[in-house]
């Protein structure tokens, strides 16, 4: 382990984005208040994935990597969806995945919100069209708060995305 | 006995065939009364292929003891997709209910244990059925087709180009892969050649795509051993990659830039000074991780695929190199193996072999691509104005998980039949051996070793 910590105080902190960072320091307090208001400190994110091609999950998975360290910020991917405040959606939403996908929304406490994440995730944005396979139009079946768009958004994306979701909160609901 | 890479029925002239590819031959038998007849005692990975086909165009697969339907689930109504008749967008209702019966075992003290659709991770949705006894597994039932999106039916009755953006996005992981495959079939069937320019190009870009990805496996192999560090270090060379591939493509999966003019070559000093980088660092990662005993502990004897079955079953890519088969496609190119490509085998069949397959064949792609990328001199050009001629085409490409194998038959100009099998769809159903000899908390560690694609098994 000695070679990893002589590495690790040789090299920076990576976390370092500039053109983002300005943006995220004036958020910051903006971000903590909504967060420690609506989500007691912390913001816990449920991912479900109902038929993406799996980039969507790389990009999430990518928010942990030392370059955006997602966790600075009060928000955390967690491990069921009885955990969770938001409920991050990927894919079509297969005829396969529909049930499951609607079960996981009504397991979670309120108050709950849903995220799509993802062209896939509206018709009129994907690659894949309806068919019968594909039910597609989550928003028939479950209340949809926000969109991130991109195919697949980029990590800065997400995290501008979920900053903007953020805002788009009433103060202090 | 050679090895079966995919079995799977498609209409011929009047009637439906039954075509059947193995490693040194292929075989077209014309379907007759609605029935075929299993391979499934000889090839056990038959199975899935098999039942597959009987989801998808209703034939009775004789001798074949599994009645249960694979890629349909309980609520799927009785109708066969992939037959002419059935519309793609007809609308399908969830009042049908057909119990599916998993295999499991009991006795006394034996339980089961169910696992997913939905994990606890940031992961796709698969199933995973155990029958217990206390910690050991004794059996493991892989189900999946969550994320059945009928990307066969999809592809039918348009042109190569237009399913471009479809193949691309069949498996993000794979996606370079699956674009080459796809372009390989669209020059075959105009009749054209690649130039070496663009050989070299699509080359590179499928070595980039291999780096990222098990940059990112080589991290979570040890995370799931509850070894974090490396998991920070492997995601961080994972991400250099993906950045770079935006830079170089504008996309950090490659999605939709094969075929594309790329200038790759004026980047030339860039990727040099980035590939030598890369060279440090997992050099250096080496050399660190293989002294922690602890992590050591976990991955060695975990998981272990014997050659024997592997060969069995078929098993192709990082999973049946870390068993000892040469199973590698690039191996059979001449253009690899000129430019500096080595088949990275291990021989144990453990979750170690396949940590240290993925170390040795980054090192390999680093120096494939230094070496291609020196043999580019000039901007690549792509006119494929030519129309597709009818017939038959298929290709292999390996991807950073194992071969894929894509097959196409056009008719009049348009695409009549498209398939493809991804290497999950062998694997899967070898990951059951993994498990004889380990307890339950191993399992997320050998399916992370393995790291399969579930987008690209359930299509």
């Amino acid at each position: 382990m000695i070679k990893f910590w002589k590495k690790r105080f040789s090299s920076s902190i990576l976390t370092d984005n500039l053109e983002f960072d300005k943006e995220l320091i004036s958020l910051q307090k903006d971000i903590k208040d909504k967060i420690s208001k609506n989500f007691a400190k912390s913001l816990n994110i449920r991912m479900v994935d109902c038929g993406s091609c799996n980039a969507c999950e790389n990009e999430c998975n990518a928010l942990s990597n030392p370059y955006y360290n997602l966790t600075r910020l009060g928000i955390s991917f967690v491990a069921s969806p009885r955990h969770a405040d938001v409920l991050l959606i990927s894919g079509v939403n297969t005829f396969n995945m529909h049930k499951h996908l609607v079960d996981a929304y009504n397991q979670m406490p309120n108050p709950k919100y849903v995220i799509t994440i993802g062209d896939c995730t509206k018709i009129q944005s994907s690659v894949f069209d309806k068919n019968f396979a594909i039910v597609g139009e989550i928003e028939k079946f479950i209340p949809v708060n926000w969109h991130i768009e991109g195919c697949p958004p980029s990590p800065n994306e997400i995290i501008k995305g979920l900053l903007e979701f953020l805002k788009s909160l009433p103060k202090g609901e | 006995m050679s090895r079966l890479i995919s079995r799977f029925v498609q209409y011929g002239n009047n009637e439906l065939e039954l075509m059947d590819f193995f490693a040194d031959k292929i075989e077209k038998n014309i379907v007759k009364n609605d029935k075929i007849y299993s391979l499934s005692a000889q090839y056990p990975s038959a199975r899935w292929f098999e039942r597959k086909i009987r989801d998808d165009f209703g034939l009775v697969i004789e001798s074949c003891y599994d009645k249960r339907r694979l890629i349909h689930h309980e609520s799927f109504p009785k109708v066969y997709p992939m037959r002419k008749e059935f519309n793609l967008f007809s609308k399908l209702n969830f009042d049908y209910f057909e119990p599916y019966d998993y295999e499991k075992i009991s006795g006394s003290g034996v339980f089961n244990v169910s696992v997913g659709p939905i994990h606890a991770g940031i992961i796709e949705p698969g199933h995973f059925h155990f029958s217990q006894a206390g910690e050991q597994i004794l059996h493991l039932e892989v189900r999946h087709f969550y994320k059945y999106r009928a990307v066969e039916k999809m592809c039918e009755g348009k042109k190569i180009e237009d399913i471009e953006k479809i193949v691309a996005r069949i498996s993000g992981n794979e996606s370079i892969a699956y674009q080459i495959g796809l372009s390989n079939i669209k020059y075959q069937s105009k009749e054209l050649h690649q130039s070496l320019e663009h050989k070299l190009q699509n080359a590179i870009l499928l070595e980039f795509e291999r780096l990222a990805h098990h940059f990112a496996d080589i991290g979570f192999i040890p995370n799931d051993a509850g070894f974090s560090p490396a998991l920070a270090v492997g995601s961080r060379y994972s991400e250099d990659v993906r950045r770079v591939l935006k830079k170089l493509t504008n996309s950090r999966f490659g999605f939709d830039i094969i075929d594309k003019e790329l200038n790759l070559f004026e980047k030339k000093e860039f990727i040099l000074d980035f590939l030598s980088y890369l060279e440090r660092e997992i050099n250096w990662f080496e050399e660190w991780i293989i002294d922690i005993p602890s992590l050591w502990d976990r991955l060695d004897s975990t998981g272990i695929l014997n050659k024997k079955e592997a060969i069995r079953y078929g098993c192709v890519g990082v999973v049946a190199r870390a068993s000892g088969i040469d199973n590698d496609t690039r191996s059979d190119d001449n253009f690899y193996t000129e430019n500096g490509f080595t088949s990275c085998l291990r021989y144990k069949g453990d979750v170690a072999s396949r940590f240290l397959v993925r170390i040795d064949e980054i090192k390999n792609s680093l120096f494939i691509i230094k070496n291609m990328i020196l043999k580019l001199k000039k901007t690549i050009s792509c006119n494929n104005l030519a129309l597709s001629k009818d017939g038959e085409y298929f290709s292999l490409v390996e991807s950073s998980i194992g071969e894929i194998f894509m097959y196409v038959k056009i008719e009049n100009s348009i695409i009549s039949r498209f398939y493809v099998r991804d290497p999950s769809f062998i694997n899967w159903q070898a990951l059951h051996l993994m498990m004889h000899n380990d307890i339950i908390a191993d399992f997320p560690l050998i399916n992370k070793s393995c790291d399969l694609s579930y987008a690209g098994n359930d299509l």
